[in-house]
């Protein structure tokens, strides 16, 4: 652990780097450009916002900023990880030139989508302002649940990224892990929509504790809840520590592989 | 990569093992792993690449390897470059090494030259604005100026190999690592680049030059190592050196498959 915290530093120039070549090469190739980074939540949201209070009318009040506050960290999170499944393969050519410490090509591909989940604070703000919505001050709390969610996009990601390596249907299958746990967290709905007898099960998902941190800050306007503390940090250092365990016993291999 | 020996040593390998597994069909995906899962056995083997390589090179020395394809060239390299630590063995390393420099693809494809540069750099401990310092001069040694914003798949494999080996000379480490990359540069190029490594041997810094080209091996190295299946099979002289390397490709015939 220690040792991660210390390469990270050690390599954050490096890490940097990797993390803005990933946004230039993930947006050069379109005409929009760097626009879709914040063009895609806002879309997303829009089909979302469509479908869930104009169609099955959940019924619950600012419909759209209910569903951003939960659908924005989400969308960092799952991007992180299939951006973080695809890093060391992708660099490849670079990993069998020269030696690199492997974390950082994981550690870059988070950072870059944390870039876009900071800049769709814009847009998220945007919204707020076209509902007149109150800005509540539980806006503070925010870089809780925020550094809860990435500790486990780095740990999630860290697992990820090396059973790509020696098994490439990873990406594919997280793809559909994602889809499913996405409706297993309540980004589009409130828990209180779940049969009561479901609950105990939700409870076991340490998601809901870091998402719910972000809807209770920027929705309820809410101070955090501790348990939402508790998971987001403790539980996230508990995933980084175990999905950087399971990568470092592998990351000298990586360069046999790609 | 054990520090304590002498510097005079600048890379020393001790009864080193390279074990690969080697896959005739990798089921790497869902597909292939159920259709290979009862043939596994069948599809993979393993394969020594290295087999108890034993060599030291004193610092300011040039050694060059040489042997058939698939001898294990490549691999020695590696192991220098710390892209893969040995299967058994003991190695040490003292000094900044320069990447490895080979045929075919340059760092990252779709960067332009120039953000190829300060990337590689950064990966061997250079800030972004050390290695920003040192980019005329690194485009100018190749001479692709006209290139320097040009995505790295676009360039010629020439191309490349001129970047590289500009890029590896320019942050100036004390042990460069050449791997065939020479052949590909048109001649005017290929001179320059013996020009530069005499140079750098002049400066006294240690390197490891892989080449098919007898000539330039006899140009630039001060003692070649032969390797064959893994293993040395003689040491010294160049000309010596190089003579029984011709001995044993007679031997062995033209048409004579990769590895026994
Ligand atoms: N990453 C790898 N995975 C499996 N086998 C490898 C790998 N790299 C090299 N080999 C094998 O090791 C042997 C030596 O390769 P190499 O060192 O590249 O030879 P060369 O002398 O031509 O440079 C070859 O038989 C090659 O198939
Ligand atoms: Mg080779």
């Amino acid at each position: 652990m220690l040792e991660l915290f210390r390469d990270t530093y050690r390599y954050r120039e490096l890490i940097w780097i990797l993390a803005v070549k990933e946004l230039k090469v993930r947006y050069k190739r379109s005409v929009l450009g760097f626009f879709w980074a914040l063009l895609h939540p806002l879309l997303m949201m829009v089909v979302l916002t469509v479908v869930f209070s104009s169609i099955l009318r959940f019924g619950i009040e600012k419909y759209p900023v209910f569903l951003v506050s939960g659908l924005f960290p989400w969308i960092f999170f799952s991007q992180s990880l299939l951006y973080a499944s695809e890093s060391i393969v992708t660099n490849g050519p670079l990993i069998k030139k020269v030696y690199v410490p492997k974390l950082v090509f994981p550690l870059a591909a988070i950072l870059a989508n944390l870039i876009n989940f900071l800049l769709s604070l814009l847009p998220m703000a945007l919204i707020l302002l076209l509902l007149g919505f109150p800005f509540h001050t539980t806006w503070v709390f925010l870089p809780i649940p925020l550094l809860g969610l990435v500790l486990f996009a780095v740990g999630c990601g860290f697992i990820v990224s090396t059973i790509n390596v020696f098994f490439h249907d990873m990406h594919h299958i997280l793809q559909i892990l994602l889809t499913a746990y996405f409706y297993f967290c309540p980004v589009i709905y409130d828990l209180s929509v779940v049969e009561a007898r479901f609950h105990g099960l939700f409870r076991w998902n340490p998601l809901l504790y870091v998402l719910g941190g972000f809807r209770s800050a920027i929705y309820y306007g809410d101070p955090l809840p501790a348990p939402a503390v508790a998971v987001a940090l403790g539980g996230g250092l508990l995933m980084v520590a175990v999905g950087y365990a399971l990568f470092r016993r592998y990351q000298d291999t990586f360069p046999l592989y790609v | 990569m054990t520090a304590g020996s002498p510097d005079s040593v600048k890379i020393r390998f001790e009864n080193v093992w390279q074990r690969f597994h080697v896959v005739r069909k990798r089921a790497r995906t869902l597909h292939s792993a159920l259709v290979h899962l009862s043939a596994r056995r069948l599809m993979q083997f393993e394969l020594e690449a290295l087999k108890g390589v034993s060599f030291a090179v004193p610092a300011g020395e040039t050694l060059g390897i040489i042997g058939r394809n698939g001898s294990g060239k490549s691999t020695i390299l590696k192991i220098i470059a710390r892209i893969f630590p040995p299967s058994a063995g003991r190695v040490e390393v003292n000094g900044h090494v320069s990447p490895l420099i080979e045929l075919g693809a340059g760092f990252h494809p779709e960067l332009t030259g120039r953000e190829n540069v300060v990337l590689a750099g950064v990966l061997l401990g250079f800030t972004r604005r050390q290695m920003e310092g040192k980019l005329d001069a690194i485009l100018a040694f190749a001479g692709m100026q006209e290139f320097a914003d040009t995505p790295l798949r676009q360039y010629s494999t020439g191309m490349l190999a001129r970047l590289g080996f500009a890029v590896a000379t320019e942050i100036d480490p004390d042990i460069l690592l050449v791997d065939e990359v020479l052949a590909v540069g048109d001649e005017g190029f290929q001179r320059k680049c013996l020009e530069r490594m005499n140079s750098f041997r002049r400066q006294g810094k240690t390197m490891v030059f892989v080449s098919h080209e007898m000539g330039q091996v006899r140009a630039v190295c001060d003692r070649v190592l032969l390797l064959h299946d893994g293993e040395v099979l003689a040491e010294g002289k160049p000309d010596e050196v190089i003579a029984r390397y011709h001995a044993l490709l007679r031997e062995m015939g033209p048409g004579a498959p990769v590895r026994k």
